[in-house]
């Protein structure tokens, strides 16, 4: 599979000394979900950032589709789409409105209604934003990420925050972002999440990456480690129990 | 279309759309300034319109008489014959505004020379409008006077008549203030705290996702709030006209050109407050500790002829005493922008200085 991002020996340090990320690499496949785990401050925000041209690299190098982000940041920017962490739009504005707003500093041209409908927000199309609950203001931040049609989406924890109907209704859209050929690279504190959704994942820690394999891979090692869970695992969980009573339909 | 272009086309759209749908903060920044002209213009219908003057003459001349005949002339002067010690008492009990003192000597021709022979002047300093209108008016009738002496030629003696004040009055001295005021606080404030808010939730660390320079936002934004307090001061000004009489003696273009230039500098303080903090807790008391001086000390409401001097040397260099000293005088006396090079001096050094601090304190988080 062709490699879509190249990361290599990628370091951040702050000024006061602070080594958030420690000279890590990797690569994503063009096509592929790639998971980025790891408790908080872990640097998953500040490597994201990075590979975005949002935040200066230290040292190391991103190549993005054939561009070293570092060189021409706006390039990158240009092919990728970007949903930051905790995200905000400007007041007073419709949801077709912010739409057409970034696609046009994108020079794209798109019809918001189809892209609101890709969401499930066709009906929101002359709401603002604060009026939208939690699930649907990441699904409209998710579809502004979709205006410049972008060979790669980066998702920083879409999920934190949402209640489990509407959490697993955005799995359901990246499943279908990624069935569209868009490389998704997604962090989360979430490991149902990761296995549901990640061929690949890096776990973080301390700003390294401690494992890089697919989910399935990392299990299987871990138990072939002689590994054995505190108390048999049920074979339903407690979410399964809750989503059985009150249902996959959304509530927002 | 260019790419830039069409970026700063599509966020000064959206910009505009933000700021015409906060409707609270539209009517709110034209309230204020139209309550102040309605209160300021009730008053100076009232008492305002006529000037208490006490009039001593030790003069016996034909200038002299001259003289008092033209004060009798100005419609809204009311003046009565008095000594010296008695207009002195009323002037401090506040009857009066205004005291005018004639010397033996004024107009009097001696050996074909005329001698020199200053009128003296006292206002009241609690009422100090009236008597710096009233003075200005004496001002104008002595030069006249000192024109006819010295055989000037005549030419610009009709001019000035026609300048004297007959009605002028403290609305016409006020409204301009009131502009300058909007014209600030719409610069400082209404930019200052959206700006901010817009850099505290995030929602302009999301532009910086997009491959277009912030910057962009900025001129966006900025474009639209000169646009909207070009807007406003005009609503302000044909509102004064119609309702109070507000009379522009000089050009309107003229006029522009200040308010433009004006805007463009509280625009830049207000920029330079929301780029360099980090919420809007810390916008609130730096914008107050900017604007309030200058409310208080720009000479917007009364003249700052009453301050201390070494206050009045100080405010002289304020923003706002520039934008308010050369817009009433283009409004009141007619006067050219090139007449007034101090204030146009110091309206370039401010808006040199001003954008220079903000690109230096501007943080985009």
């Amino acid at each position: 599979m062709a490699v879509i991002l190249e990361v290599l020996n990628l370091t951040k340090t702050y000024d006061n000394n602070v080594h958030a990320v420690k000279g890590i690499s990797f690569s994503v496949n063009s096509g592929e979900v790639f998971g980025i785990l790891g408790p908080n401050g872990a640097g998953k925000t500040t490597t994201l950032e990075m590979i975005e041209g949002l935040r200066p690299i230290t040292s190391g190098e991103v190549i993005l589709d054939g561009i070293k982000t570092a060189e021409q940041p706006h390039l990158v920017k240009q092919r990728i789409g970007i949903q930051l962490q905790s995200s905000a739009f400007f007041q007073n504005l419709k949801l077709t409105e912010l739409l057409e707003m970034f696609a046009n500093l994108y020079g794209s041209t798109i019809n918001p209604i189809d892209l609101l409908a890709d969401v499930g927000l066709k009906d929101k199309a002359n709401f603002l934003v604060k009026n939208l609950s939690g699930g649907q203001k990441q699904r409209f931040s998710i579809a502004t990420t979709l205006v410049n049609r972008p060979v790669m989406v980066f998702l920083d924890e879409p999920t934190t925050g949402l209640d489990p109907q509407a959490r697993r209704n955005l799995w359901d859209l990246i499943a279908q972002i990624k069935s569209r050929g868009t490389t998704v690279i997604l962090t989360t504190h979430y490991m149902e999440e990761a296995k549901y959704l990640c061929d690949r994942v890096a776990i973080m820690d301390d700003g390294e990456i401690v494992a890089l394999d697919s989910p399935e891979q990392l299990i299987r090692q871990l138990l072939s480690r002689g590994f054995k869970p505190h108390t048999e695992v049920p074979p339903a969980t407690l979410e399964d129990v809750f989503i059985d009573l009150t249902g996959k339909t959304l509530r927002d | 279309m260019n790419q830039n272009t069409r970026s700063l086309l599509a966020l000064t759209k959206a910009s505009f759309k933000m700021y015409y749908r906060n409707k609270g903060a539209i009517i709110f920044s034209l309230l204020i300034p139209i309550a102040l002209l309605s209160i300021f213009g009730f008053l100076s219908k009232g008492s305002g319109t006529s000037v208490q003057i006490g009039l001593t003459n030790h003069a016996t001349g034909a200038i002299s008489k001259q003289f008092i005949e033209r004060l009798k002339s100005v419609g809204v002067f009311n003046i009565k014959e008095i000594t010296e010690e008695e207009a002195a008492a009323e002037l401090g009990k506040g009857n009066l505004d205004l005291q005018i003192i004639v010397p033996e000597n004024f107009g009097v021709v001696e050996n074909g020379k005329p001698l020199s022979g200053s009128i003296q002047t006292r206002f009241n300093k609690a009422k100090p409008q009236s008597g710096q209108i009233a003075n200005l008016a004496i001002v104008e009738i002595v030069s006249n006077l000192d024109r006819q002496l010295t055989n000037s030629p005549s030419v610009l003696d009709v001019k000035s008549e026609g300048v004297s004040t007959n009605n002028l009055g403290y609305f016409d001295f006020i409204l301009p203030g009131i502009l300058s005021m909007t014209i600030m606080q719409l610069g400082i404030f209404g930019v200052a705290f959206s700006f901010v808010a817009m850099k505290a939730s995030g929602s302009l660390r999301r532009i910086q996702a997009t491959p277009v320079h912030p910057i962009y936002f900025v001129f966006a934004q900025a474009s639209v709030r000169l646009l909207v307090t070009l807007a406003s001061t005009s609503i302000l000004l044909v509102f004064g006209t119609y309702f109070f009489g507000f009379h522009m003696i000089g050009s309107y273009l003229n006029f522009s050109i200040v308010c433009i230039v004006g805007i463009l500098i509280f625009l830049g303080i207000g920029f330079a407050i929301a780029g360099w903090a980090k919420d809007e807790t810390q916008v609130a008391p730096v914008a107050n500790l900017i604007q309030l001086p200058m409310l208080m000390l720009s000479g917007i409401f009364f003249p700052r002829d009453g301050f201390p001097s070494w206050l009045k040397s100080i405010t002289d260099y304020f923003p706002l005493t520039y934008v308010s000293h050369s817009l009433r005088k283009i409004a009141n006396e007619g006067v050219s922008l090139a007449e007034l090079p101090v204030d146009m001096i110091g309206m370039g050094v401010w808006l040199v200085v001003v954008y220079a601090i903000a690109v230096r304190v501007f943080k985009w988080e």
